[in-house]
């Protein structure tokens, strides 16, 4: 059963979010999503590109209040 | 498939540059990208083991906004790029010879070892180079 693993990094700059989303990413089980909370505006495009580039799935982005939501499916 | 090879050649000690160095280098890695930094000149002693936690950068007002703000530690930030890509980082033997340093004055765990210019030059053929 696939899980979701939130990650808050609101507050954090270019490129922590991102960078933490990759390790989160490394100790999850293919098919878990990582939903990712990042104050960080570059973090809306600069994610979904790296997503493409790697090969995972990217489930939504969103903005939600002060924050972006970005979901991500781990897909190998 | 790895993507085309990214070389960093660091040679300024500015804070600002030291940053985009380390920027470049782990989201380099990060994207699939083999990535070695060629660390020489005024840059290493910012990698020197003994430097002051507090007061190890030195750069202008876009520096002093940085640690203000909380931007990402660029040392830490090479640090997740060595761990979570293929990132290698060389000490430039020129400028650790002229300090009278071994790789083991430099921070752990960041260091692949000692290089020359003339080997960093020729690995770089096969890729993309990037002074800072």
């Amino acid at each position: 059963m696939s899980e979701r693993h939130k990650v808050d990094a609101r507050g954090a700059y270019c490129p922590g979010p991102l960078m933490e989303l990759i390790a989160t990413l490394r100790h999850c089980a293919i098919g878990d999503e990582v939903e990712m909370w990042s104050t960080d505006t570059g973090s809306a495009t600069d994610i979904p590109a790296w997503v493409k580039k790697a090969r995972h799935e990217l489930v939504g982005v969103s903005q939600e209040g002060d924050h972006w939501a970005i979901i991500v499916r781990k897909a190998h | 498939m790895a993507g085309l090879p990214l070389y960093v050649l660091l040679c300024s000690g500015e804070h600002e540059k030291v940053q985009m160095a380390a920027m470049i280098a782990s989201v380099g890695a990060v994207s699939d990208r083999p990535v070695e930094v060629f660390v020489s000149m005024g840059a290493l002693a910012i990698f020197a083991k003994a430097a002051p936690a507090e007061g190890r950068y030195h750069g202008g007002a876009f520096a002093r906004l940085m640690r203000e703000k909380g931007a990402p530690d660029a040392l830490n930030l090479l640090h997740q790029g060595r761990e979570l890509g293929e990132l290698k980082v060389w000490a430039c033997s020129m400028a650790l010879d002229l300090h009278g340093w071994e790789v083991d004055d430099l921070v752990e765990g960041m260091f692949d070892g000692a290089l020359g210019l003339t080997s960093f030059l020729s690995d770089a053929e096969s890729g993309q180079l990037v002074t800072l």
